[in-house]
């Protein structure tokens, strides 16, 4: 089947997402291909959640100016998409006069980034900042923060999809044929064709951009493991804590999430396969050392879950790692966006960089904005959230209010139902997850997995072994026990 | 708007209707169970194996059949109880909040009964390395994939623990037409009864590794195998033993941890060691008018001793309604050599009372020796001890006195 | 000589089961059941298990069942392929016998729990 759209945006990553987001402003038909089937299966939903100050990147760099830009304006877009952000602040602790002149590099190339709320200070300080920290002094950067980095890419991707934007999940883009004008995109599925491309794959984005005839990008992948540790740690930890960075990066760190939990991590390891996810036990070991040197109550009985993430670094002939590229190669791939490098501080930046993409298309194109864009995104209303009145009111409007599925973290029914029924139509068992933190409490879905399960073969209609639980091929049952004789 | 009830009993499964049912016999009516599943039973609802009620009832029933027998008596009494009502808070004066279709619930409750179970420890609280794929359940939830929802989890399983849960889920996949390769357990003694390792792996041929744990998980979509190594006297895998093996389902039955969750906001101590409540021997948790029992409190080998010890409980609430709190002295109980865990670990009274505790390590022909300041209370010769079976030891009154910590020890 | 573990109760006492004078002598069980137990277990072992059985029009898709007897040891793949054959109509009452004289074993097949 053939689908015709003025823009596709390939990948629903963070950025893909931003992009279609801020591309739905404008009267066009959008659509975006996702290889995976949600939109945070990749490195959007595997970091830190951290939103950066934009001090660690080189002077007059892409990466820097988008950071400073999206940190900026980070409150109006948890306001309007719904998403936790917390403006916590963020230090970086040293102990030695080494430690001492890099963060005094890093003052003066966060205030040449225009980076803002920057100060050094002193023990007394930083242990008034975070009481528990091993350090002698710090950088304090008070415009850090910290968002729900699962909600931050669904809600521009919902709210995206709410302003017209059609999703294409399980859709990867396994050739494309560039005509007179326009692209024809070949996927495992349908074909597409387009007017406008955007090369937003994230790991797969050298793929693409040779496809689209843009050769000779080296990029290489940079594996993180975290681990998650328990909820109650998370009041013990007001804000990330890092150690003293280089430009490229940020060392192990230990950051509260928006729900309380706290993560600790990454390592760094350069790796060519983009696929693997798996978290070996040595690392498990390092970053629980390595991170209590920075803070001590990493104590292994509270690590309830570890996964791991790995950014996409473009680098040269001599290995160094290089700044975001966005182009129009007019004399390759006309009317094509390209994204490459695209990693941290990608969450901060996704929709500077999403804004700057789109500069780039209105140089070449006319378009124009639509009068009915609504910036608004509405969540499935969280019942745990709610002051005891509200909660009252939920369940005499609706009973489902009142009934239990997730007892961790106190999901009813409803939200559940709401969220199999979101406007991307994911139904993948981490899709309800990430919406509505259900199975992410210390059971670990325990308990509550099989009336998830339940729920969404009853609201979709779907057969048990058609019910996912993230990727494409991830069956979570092999069929029913004692078949139907009445269907 | 809160109404008052004499006791408020959270969780409808054995221990929780054992303890509605003795109360109620006490003359204790004024009371409600809130049970937060759609149905009374508790766990025992996915338990069809039999084995039940053989110490209670004298004759082998299976989960379901127990849980009737106590909730038709709840019934023929008339005590109240709402489910599909969840607590989702409960404060140190005994105030409970529930959750319910029918609204928002508010108790003050004259004696507070935390009879909540237990939840299974997951993937994660035991840090099994490697990938996320989909196939990894605990024992607990493919049971109840299984025999609550008519659901196969998996065509070719291996299971990890030797908990009777993993034990009973073997034999039932392998009824079922599932392939169970092996089990494998990291310590060097099964974790579940001996009666299971005969009549559920040894009856089917399913193979028991000790010594052996999952060291990787491989596969990005669903599950495509496991790596198992031997492990050593600390238990650190052996890395050139490591050997591949291929499954799309992988069992956890790693054991058992009463469930916390309402402690922290009544401010109740936990023992970390059974990772319940810390109990007097009245089952009166740190909070006066909060008690627990059951595997809510530590978990226990057989339902049958849920309910008894839960019997054993209602007898202290009622006699605190009636009479409020007498302490008369505080001795801790301290676990020595060879105990895992203890309960009660506090004891408040010269009243006779009954200690549970677990083992840690297989002993035969051991002798349980408890003393307080190096004066023996108690000896008592065991034939076998294992610590996948509860001890229980009458200790008759008078016995404590109010000087010194009770050493319960292997000798 | 043969160990076995008695099933009879969570005890689970090691058997010590042998041949003297012609007749089966068993040592190692705390009761009288043991003995029984080990002597049936080397002539004729039997076991007893559970399951479920379909059921149409219920407000479940199945209900759990048990064996009201033990059964020969061989029988148990048998009887499971008639337990997935067989099929009830809701309500079901808990004690309901669901199939009668399973497999030619002499044993009911019995519901431990309602459906309605």
């Amino acid at each position: 089947m053939l689908h015709s759209f003025d823009a596709v945006i390939i990948g629903g990553g963070v950025v893909g997402s931003a992009i279609a987001r801020e591309l739905s402003r404008y009267d066009l038909s959008i659509a975006v291909l996702e290889e995976n089937t949600d939109v945070v299966c990749e490195a959007s939903g595997r970091n830190s959640a951290v939103v950066h100050g934009g001090f660690a990147y080189d002077r007059n760099s892409l990466k820097a100016r988008f950071c400073v830009e999206g940190n900026r304006m980070m409150d109006q877009l948890s306001s309007e998409l719904g998403f936790r952000f917390i403006r916590c602040g963020k230090v970086l602790v040293g102990n030695t006069d080494e430690d001492m002149k890099q963060l005094e590099r890093m003052m003066a190339q966060g205030f040449d980034n225009g980076a803002e709320g920057l100060e050094l200070i002193d023990d007394a300080r930083l242990h008034e900042l975070v009481p528990a920290v091993n350090g002698r002094f710090a950088m304090f950067s008070r415009n850090s923060g910290i968002l729900d980095p699962f909600l931050f890419t669904i809600n521009l991707a919902e709210n995206a999809a709410e302003n017209g934007v059609k999703y294409f999940f399980s859709s990867k883009v396994i050739s494309i044929d560039c005509r007179q004008n326009s692209y024809l995109l070949h996927t495992e599925n349908d074909d597409f064709s387009a007017r406008w491309v955007f090369n937003a794959a994230g790991k797969g984005a050298k793929a693409i951009s040779d496809m689209l005839g843009i050769e000779g990008y080296r990029v290489i992948g940079s594996k993180g493991n975290y681990l998650v540790l328990d909820k109650k740690l998370g009041p013990l930890l007001p804000m990330p804590v890092y150690p003293v960075p280089s430009n490229t990066y940020m060392g192990i760190h230990v950051t509260p999430t928006v729900d309380g939990n706290v993560t600790v991590g990454p390592d760094a390891i350069t790796t060519d396969d983009f696929s693997y996810y798996g978290v070996p036990a040595d690392k498990m070991e390092y970053l629980r050392k390595s991170a209590s040197t920075l803070w001590p109550h990493i104590e292994k009985k509270d690590v309830i879950r570890t996964f791991s993430g790995i950014l996409s670094k473009w680098i040269d002939d001599n290995g160094v790692i290089q700044d975001f590229r966005i182009e129009v190669r007019d004399d390759i791939a006309p009317n094509a966006v390209n994204l490459i490098g695209i990693e941290s501080p990608g969450l901060t930046a996704a929709v500077p960089i999403a804004r700057y993409a789109i500069s780039l298309m209105k140089e070449r194109s006319d378009i124009k904005e639509k009068k009915d864009f609504n910036p608004f995104h509405r969540n499935v209303r969280r019942f745990a959230e709610m002051s005891d009145c509200e909660k009252s009111r939920a369940i005499a409007s609706d009973p489902r209010y009142g009934s239990l599925v997730c007892y961790c973290e106190n999901v009813t029914e409803r939200e559940i139902i709401d969220a199999i029924h979101n406007p991307l139509g994911v139904h993948t068992l981490t899709g309800i997850k990430y919406r509505t933190r259900a199975m992410m409490g210390g059971c670990q879905s325990g308990f509550c997995q099989m009336k998830i399960e339940q729920l969404i073969e009853k609201e979709l209609g779907m057969r048990p072994e058609d019910v996912r639980y993230m990727r494409k091929d991830s069956w979570i049952l092999s069929g029913k026990m004692r078949e139907g004789i009445d269907g | 708007m809160a109404e008052y009830k004499d006791a408020v009993i959270i969780g409808g499964g054995p221990a929780g209707l054992a303890a509605a049912i003795a109360l109620d016999k006490l003359g204790v009516h004024d009371i409600v169970i809130l049970e937060r599943e759609k149905e009374l039973g508790g766990i025992l609802r996915q338990c069809i194996h039999d084995g039940f009620g053989l110490q209670r009832f004298g004759r082998s029933l299976s989960g379901p059949e127990y849980a009737r027998i106590f909730i038709d008596e709840v019934i023929e009494r008339g005590i109240c109880f709402h489910t599909d009502t969840a607590v989702i808070s409960l404060s140190p004066d005994r105030h409970v909040k529930a959750v319910s279709p029918s609204g928002l619930i508010e108790y003050d409750a004259g004696a507070v009964i935390l009879a909540v179970g237990c939840k299974e420890r997951s993937r994660g609280s035991i840090m099994i390395p490697g990938e996320r794929p989909s196939g990894v359940f605990t024992a607990g939830s493919a049971q109840a994939y299984m025999n609550l929802y008519n659901r196969f989890p998996g065509h070719e399983a291996i299971i990890l623990g030797s908990g009777d849960i993993g034990l009973i889920m073997a034999r039932r996949l392998t009824l079922e037409g599932v392939h169970v390769k092996a089990v494998f357990e990291i310590l060097d003694h099964p974790n579940g009864l001996e009666r299971n390792i005969a009549q559920c792996l040894d009856d089917y041929g399913i193979p028991l590794f000790l010594n052996h744990t999952v060291t990787d998980i491989h596969g990005n979509s669903r599950l495509e195998g496991v790596t198992v190594c031997k492990v050593d006297d600390c238990l650190r895998p052996v890395k050139e033993t490591a050997e591949f093996h291929s499954c799309d389902t992988l069992i956890l039955s790693v054991g058992l941890r009463p469930d916390a969750a309402l402690l922290d906001g009544a401010g109740i101590m936990i023992d970390p060691r059974t990772g319940g409540a810390v109990v007097d021997e009245h089952f009166m948790t740190s909070v006066p008018g909060i008690f627990t029992s059951g595997n809510g409190l530590h978990v226990h080998d057989l339902a049958d001793f849920a309910s008894l010890e839960s019997e054993h409980l209602a007898v202290s609430a009622a006699g605190f309604l009636k009479d409020g709190l007498h302490n008369e002295m505080d001795v801790d109980v301290s676990c020595g050599n060879g105990v895992g865990h203890i309960v009660p670990q506090k004891i408040h009274s010269a009243d006779g009372f009954s200690l549970s505790l677990r083992a840690s390590s297989v002993m035969d022909d051991a002798v349980l020796r408890i003393s307080q300041s190096g004066k023996d209370i108690l000896r008592k010769k065991i034939r076998r001890v294992r610590p996948s079976e509860m001890l229980m030891v009458d200790i008759a009154g008078g016995l404590v006195s109010p000087d010194g910590n009770v050493e319960v020890e292997f000798i | 000589m043969k160990k076995l573990t008695c099933i009879i109760c969570p005890n689970g006492c090691v058997l010590d089961v042998g041949s003297a004078d012609g007749g089966i002598k068993v040592s190692g069980n705390l009761c009288p059941k043991g003995e029984a137990y080990a002597r049936a277990e080397v002539i004729s072992p039997k076991r007893t298990i559970s399951s479920s059985i379909r059921v149409i029009g219920g407000d479940s898709e199945i209900v759990s069942v048990r064996l009201d007897r033990a059964v020969p040891k061989d029988m148990i793949f048998p009887v499971m392929d008639a337990i997935r054959r067989a099929h009830a109509s809701a309500p079901v009452h808990i004690g309901d016998v669901l199939i009668h004289d399973v497999a030619g074993t002499g044993a009911d097949v019995i519901a431990i729990e309602d459906i309605s």
